[in-house]
């Protein structure tokens, strides 16, 4: 077979003639600088890989939660807060005490309330008693004080590709901080969409946003209403229910064939809530969880080795060239191991799910619940784990990228 | 300086900077050569574009369709053979089981059409659709296949080819590579329609087809043709992840979020490289799989190193475009939801300038290659459900003027008009069944790689810059010493084998320096 383009004589000539035509080309180009692409600038603005925040307000909630407001921090490189999605949450980077550490907290105020020259995120959270880095906060934040953060992150928001128009919200205590976000979303925001909160709380002193909630319902044109759900025995509240979220409580309020279910609360309202659910046979498509971040004690676990509790062990930890050597106990995931020795981890979501920490485990045994391993199949194959989901089982070995 | 250099951050034969495809297949080269290397990722994890991510029960795959140039145990193409004879990595890779099904939806112009790989499907299948043209394709593949001969020719000849048996064994290939695909298709009289079908695979590459150069079109199309699709068992992650292994094995290092900011150069020749941990690291060597132009602007430091010329290269050139990738988790089995192939091309028409051109707006793109992935991998996500990836290419120039505030509209919007488009063409309805999904727009990908534009690619394939150009011209392009590129953007120009094979090659060149130096 002979093929020719424009006569073989012509095309070898083409052939020879190909890196002049080049040459040509480069001596026509501009000799000019390439400019960042505004592609490039788009993805920094939506997603800078870190937040210099400062607190502009403090506000009591209830007894044991406070509202923070964050804004951009004068003078350092965040000039403007990332837009968000209502339900995303800030991973909150802390130095104290010799620690380093991180926490997933919910953004509570709406996404509107972020763009703009005042724009301010707020987060709402619960004193854990004996909480180290509540502690911290409760102890030492005030108007003024400097706060390190990762951009929102998160996939617990409402999705219109995926979800329906109509959301059903459980929530449980310092869980309604996302609802709180999406509630003022619909009504003085910009999101479409309805949502019926479900808000389960031990009584009426404990419920957040209480007055807030309430006028938003009255705002929203039916758009959002609230259903309180409080366990205490003697209720006062008016027009509020009266125990726990049961799958007949759900039922009494909410149209289970259609609705998308967003369930955010603690450990304890998720285990209950698992039962309740599976009860009304929803389609895995419409029910999302947020990820609640460490278990409160995996050793009640009946999948968790019994002869490794109250084990101690030592762990090697290789970041970036550097080797240390670190105490660790089971009962305390690897990433919290390492936060103690103030070794930083890229951690975000605490729960395995987002894999910013993503370690390789080059000796020794870990636990994983199964329900909060999110790990790509091929890491698992390969000895990879999330160290914010690991909890050690042996001495161990790990080598982690560190913060970038 | 060297010294300093040495206490601060180590000293490497060679740093090769970026994991992608070509990156790894470097690093792997280099560590399997036993030379010192270490590699350095922005991300946590590697692989570039070539990954996976989880989104509830599904693991979904970033960027691969199929890898063109695997070939099978007994057969095997460039890719096999590097990564099993010379790396000793074997992977658990599945066959994907057509060639594609393609569909065009204009009125007028419909067009639905499933071919198959292997030499004689592909002619049958398009005689099928196009009578009377066995004839013009048959030639055609040949054509393409002695186009892969003189390839594999001119790599045994490590650039040195004897001009006589250029000439006399391989002269189609010589006279095909000034041109474009049109202009080859149109001289060997194949019949438009038959170009149409031929064609389809041409959004794999970028550029229209009349622009898009012959011989990196024939190239792939051939090895397709004749090897099959293939895509690891666990996604791109599979594969990344073995190389990475593999590396460390082989005595390399890799480090993970840790980018390299600045490539110092002395006299017109690499000393080493400035991490973003503010190491300083001495080298002599860098395999950087990193566009060109960013290399030269970005990295070599100080920058009165790079000469005037290098800039005017990397401006002549065109970034390859973005992509638009809608990755749904669906809560259906792909025969309830009516989905029989894996690979789809779906056009509003055949004129690829017209569809390329509509790459360049953000709403209803006039094509997309979609793929079913449990139509190849039926357990890819557990049983009653399906992983449907729908991509089409953006020209990034579209996102410039999309405003934060916007993104999330924008881009649903733009991920709709794909769905909307597949639904039609296939007449399926798969948005009732999104358990999950995710959409990754030219920002994201800017995201996660840093390339510029969010380009997938590497620069565009047209006749003047295409892999033989680029061949050619390669000793007076580079400008200096110790630095060589790896990926879609060294001169085998992109696709998923050849930016891995690329690797290979910048790993050899920089061994046989470390040779001649001595070191």
């Amino acid at each position: 077979m002979k093929v020719s383009i424009r006569g073989s004589i012509i095309d070898l000539l083409a052939f020879r003639g190909l890196p002049g035509k080049r040459e040509k080309r480069f001596a026509r180009a501009s000799a000019g600088p390439l400019p960042v692409h505004p592609v490039n600038e788009l993805a920094e603005r939506i997603h800078p890989s870190k937040l210099h925040l400062v607190v502009t307000e403090i506000r009591d909630e209830t007894k044991t939660t406070r509202t923070f407001r964050l804004a951009p921090s004068p003078g350092s490189d965040t000039r403007e807060l990332p837009c968000f999605r209502a339900g995303q949450y800030l991973s909150l980077k802390a130095s104290f005490d010799g620690s380093r550490i991180s926490r997933p907290y919910s953004i509570s105020s709406a996404p509107f309330e972020a763009s703009g020259p005042d724009g301010c995120y707020e987060i709402t959270i619960r004193r854990v008693e004996g909480g180290f880095y509540t502690d911290h906060i409760w102890g030492t934040w005030e108007v003024g004080t400097q706060v390190e953060s990762s951009g929102p992150v998160g996939l617990f928001y409402h999705e219109p590709l995926r979800d329906s128009r109509k959301i059903i919200g459980l929530a449980g205590g310092s869980g309604v901080t996302p609802f709180r976000s999406m509630a003022r979303e619909i009504v003085l925001g910009d999101l479409d969409a309805e949502l019926l909160l479900i808000y389960g709380s031990s009584d009426e002193e404990d419920i957040l946003f209480h007055g807030e909630l309430g006028e938003l319902e009255s705002r929203s044109a039916g758009k959002v209403r609230v259903v309180h759900v409080l366990s205490c025995e003697v209720v006062s509240l008016e027009g509020c229910e009266q125990g726990l979220i049961t799958a007949d409580l759900i039922r009494r309020h909410a149209d289970v064939e259609n609705d998308s279910f967003f369930v955010c609360g603690p450990e304890m309202m998720y285990r209950f809530l698992e039962g309740e659910i599976a009860k009304l046979e929803l389609p895995r498509k419409r029910v999302r969880r947020e990820v609640w971040g460490e278990l409160t004690d995996v050793t009640s676990r009946s999948d968790f080795p019994a002869d490794a509790v109250g084990k101690r062990f030592q762990m090697k930890v290789k970041m970036a060239g550097v080797t240390s050597e670190i105490p660790a106990r089971a009962t305390e995931t690897v990433l919290v191991a390492m936060e103690r020795a103030n070794l930083a981890s890229p951690s975000l979501c605490r729960s395995g799910e987002c894999g910013f920490c993503r370690s390789l485990l080059l000796g020794g045994d870990v636990f994983i619940a199964p329900e909060s391993d999110d790990r790509r199949a091929a890491d698992e194959k390969h000895g990879y784990i999330h160290p914010c989901s690991a909890y050690p089982l042996s001495d161990l070995e790990i080598e982690t990228p560190g913060e970038a | 300086m060297a010294e300093e250099m040495a206490a601060n951050g180590g000293t490497y034969d060679c740093i090769v900077i970026g994991s992608g495809n070509g990156g790894l297949g470097a690093a792997a080269q280099l560590a399997a050569k036993g030379v010192k290397v270490l590699l350095l990722e922005q991300h946590n994890v590697p692989g570039g574009f070539a990954s996976s991510f989880v989104r509830g029960r599904f693991e979904f795959e970033t960027a691969m369709h199929l890898i063109a140039d695997l070939g099978s145990p007994t057969d095997k193409g460039g890719v096999r053979v590097f990564l099993e004879d010379e790396l000793g990595i074997f992977l658990d890779w599945v066959e994907i089981p057509e060639a594609f099904r393609m569909i065009v939806t204009d009125p007028g112009e419909e067009m639905d059409v499933t071919l198959r790989y292997g030499v004689q499907d592909y002619i049958e299948g398009i005689e099928k659709a196009v009578p009377g043209s066995r004839e013009s394709i048959t030639s055609y593949i040949e054509l393409c296949m002695e186009v892969v001969d003189a390839l594999t020719y001119l790599g045994e000849s490590r650039g040195n080819p004897d001009r006589k048996v250029l000439t006399s064994k391989y002269g189609n290939f010589l006279k095909t590579a000034p041109y474009s695909v049109d202009r080859v298709a149109a001289a060997l009289k194949v019949p438009e329609k038959a170009q149409a079908i031929f064609h389809a695979p041409w959004v794999y590459l970028g550029p229209p087809t009349s622009r898009l150069n012959f011989t990196v079109f024939a190239g792939m199309m051939a090895k397709l043709i004749s090897f099959g699709g293939y895509i690891p068992r666990h996604r791109s992650h599979e594969f990344t992840s073995a190389l990475e292994a593999r590396i460390r094995e082989l005595g390399g290092e890799t480090r993970f979020n840790t980018r390299a900011e600045q490539v110092l150069v002395e006299s017109g020749r690499v000393v080493g490289v400035v991490t973003s941990r503010g190491e300083r690291i001495a080298t002599k060597h860098v395999v950087a799989n990193v566009a060109s132009g960013l290399v030269y602007n970005r990295l070599i430091s100080p920058a009165s190193e790079v000469p005037e010329i290098a800039y005017r290269e990397s401006n002549a050139r065109r970034f390859a475009a973005s992509a638009l990738t809608v990755y749904l988790g669906l809560d259906a089995p792909p025969e309830k939801l009516g989905l029989q192939e894996y690979s789809y091309f779906v056009y509003a028409n055949t004129d690829t300038d017209d569809v390329y051109e509509s790459f360049g707006r953000l709403a209803a793109p006039k094509g997309q290659a979609t793929a079913c992935l449990n139509n190849a991998l039926p357990e890819a996500s557990p049983p009653g459900t399906t992983i449907l990836s729908l991509t089409t290419l953006c020209r990034p120039e579209a996102w410039a003027e999309v405003k934060p505030q916007d993104y999330v509209k924008v881009k649903n919007e733009s991920a709709l008009g794909l769905i909307d488009h597949f639904e039609k063409a296939t007449g399926t309805r798969v948005r009732d069944h999104i358990e999950e999904v995710e959409v990754a727009t030219p920002a994201t990908y800017a995201r996660y790689t840093g390339v510029h534009g969010g380009a997938i690619y590497g620069y565009e394939p047209d006749s003047w810059d295409s892999l033989i150009p680029r061949m050619m011209r390669m000793n007076e392009e580079k400008h200096i010493q110790g630095l060589e590129f790896a990926g879609g953007y060294a001169f085998r120009c992109h696709g998923y084998s050849s930016s891995f094979m690329s690797g290979q090659v910048a790993g050899l060149l920089t061994y046989a320096s470390l040779l001649e130096e001595g070191d």
